[in-house]
């Protein structure tokens, strides 16, 4: 296992975090207006990419 | 969901919109969150500790810079950190407090002052309230005379909620710290509703310590919080220990009995000093938070019969209501009795208020959005008109 991996993995659940600021922001309905669907689209194409680098590292 | 056994994860914030009184300036910012993720276990924040051992010395992380950031910011001059307000009561009482000396409270004054007082044998004078519910320094200066006569001797201290917890009204701190200096009687400011809230500055208020709750107002885990104090009185509370062990001849260096050596280690410090450059930044924008919850109150005062306890219009985001002559009338006959209330508001997506309560409850604004605060205001409005309720406009 790596540093890598490691930060990864606090990188993961650090997105994560915002993603449930989000939620936080939007309760109850949850409704995204422009900025928000775009900051979560942008968060979660982030929580992908660190994943993706996740099972490379944890999987090789 | 559980997060351990037996333990459910709580969602209450991410589900609804939450406007329990007490639980609305704690919320932690995403930066506390990610901050308690990393530095959870127990003793975290001493990985880097280093002579003089002492909590607010470390460097990595930035727990020394970050006491001198908020000694500038409330415009005192020393801080430590501490469980939660009412440690802080605690030090300040047992520094100045002995056996049967009066203490000024007012009353407003939350049940941690008088524990306080009461653990260093203190007792309690209260400064009345008007009927406006406020405490003025014409009435501080009334009991501190009074006091006066009854002890021989003025009260050694004095504690002055600026925000009191019952009203959410915002006191003459200033003025009544003018009156109390009068009689070199040092004040202990409570500012566990408005250090993390609204602009606070100690020095230009006259007081001699301030005190802010952590998990109340400033986006931290509970237990947190904050004591500052002046140059003069940083001597008297964080002195430090002169204790020796009379076998091993043993001292403990610059350990501060009042804070029984360290006080917040991991968890609750680190998610205080995540939150604290977002806390800084939205106490500036108070005028927004009192904007949304005008809103608010608009629609529940335009329900016919409710009244507004607390002082109005409001200067703070926690109010008082009585909804005697309004929720509490569809209580009498409504299958749900009292219950229907907070249920009605759970399928608006709303909690906070106990469930029950028709009659007298309280309620915080603090944190929301403005759509948020229109989502709450429609819905106090629905559930009036569907249970017969008048609604002016």
């Amino acid at each position: 296992m790596s540093k890598r991996a490691v930060d990864m993995t606090f990188q993961a659940i650090y997105t994560l975090t915002d993603l449930r600021a989000l939620l936080r922001e939007t309760a109850p309905t949850h409704e995204f207006d422009a900025t928000q669907k775009a900051q979560a689209e942008r968060l979660l194409e982030n929580l992908d990419r660190q994943v993706g680098s996740l099972k490379q590292e944890i999987l090789k | 969901m559980k997060c351990g056994s037996g333990i459910e994860a709580r969602q209450v914030d991410e589900l609804f919109i939450n406007i329990d009184p007490i639980q609305a300036g704690g919320r932690l910012t995403a930066d506390a969150m990610k901050a308690v993720v990393a530095y959870g276990d127990g003793y975290s924040v001493c990985d880097n500790c280093r002579k003089p051992n002492r909590l607010d010395y470390i460097s990595k992380p930035p727990i020394a810079e970050f006491h001198k950031d908020v000694a500038k910011w409330l415009n005192m001059d020393a801080v430590r950190t501490v469980p939660g307000a009412r440690r802080g009561f605690q030090a300040v009482a047992h520094t100045y407090v002995k056996k049967g000396d009066p203490v000024l409270l007012t009353s407003l004054s939350h049940y941690t002052e008088f524990l306080a007082v009461e653990e260093a044998g203190g007792v309690a004078r209260e400064i009345p309230v008007g009927d406006d519910k406020l405490v003025t320094s014409d009435a501080a200066a009334e009991k501190i005379e009074a006091v006066k006569k009854e002890f021989g001797r003025a009260p050694v201290l004095a504690f002055i909620d600026h925000v009191d917890y019952q009203y959410g009204n915002m006191h003459d701190v200033a003025g009544i710290a003018k009156v109390a200096h009068q009689y070199d009687i040092p004040v202990a400011y409570n500012g566990a509703y408005t250090v993390g809230i609204l602009p606070v500055d100690g020095k230009a208020m006259g007081v001699d310590f301030v005190v802010g709750s952590g998990h109340k107002s400033m986006a931290a885990p509970a237990p947190s919080g904050i004591l500052a104090a002046t140059a003069e009185r940083e001597k008297e509370v964080f002195r430090t220990t002169a204790i020796v062990g009379d076998v091993t001849n043993r001292t403990f260096g610059i350990k501060e009995p009042e804070m029984m050596g360290c006080t917040l280690m991991g968890v609750t410090l680190v998610g205080m000093m995540a939150s604290f450059p977002h806390v800084k930044e939205r106490t500036k924008h108070f005028d927004r938070e009192l904007a949304n919850h005008t809103i608010v109150m608009d629609a529940l005062l335009s329900i016919e019969g409710t009244k507004c306890l607390s002082e109005y219009p409001r200067k703070h985001t926690m109010t008082r209501i009585n909804t005697i002559e309004s929720f509490d009338k569809v209580a009498e006959t409504h299958k749900k009795r009292g219950y229907y209330l907070s249920s009605a508001l759970e399928e608006h997506g709303i909690t906070g208020v106990i469930p029950g309560a028709t009659k007298v409850w309280k309620f915080n604004t603090y944190g929301m959005t403005t759509k948020q605060a229109e989502h709450l205001a429609g819905a106090f409005v629905a559930i009036a008109k569907e249970n017969g309720l008048s609604v002016k406009g």
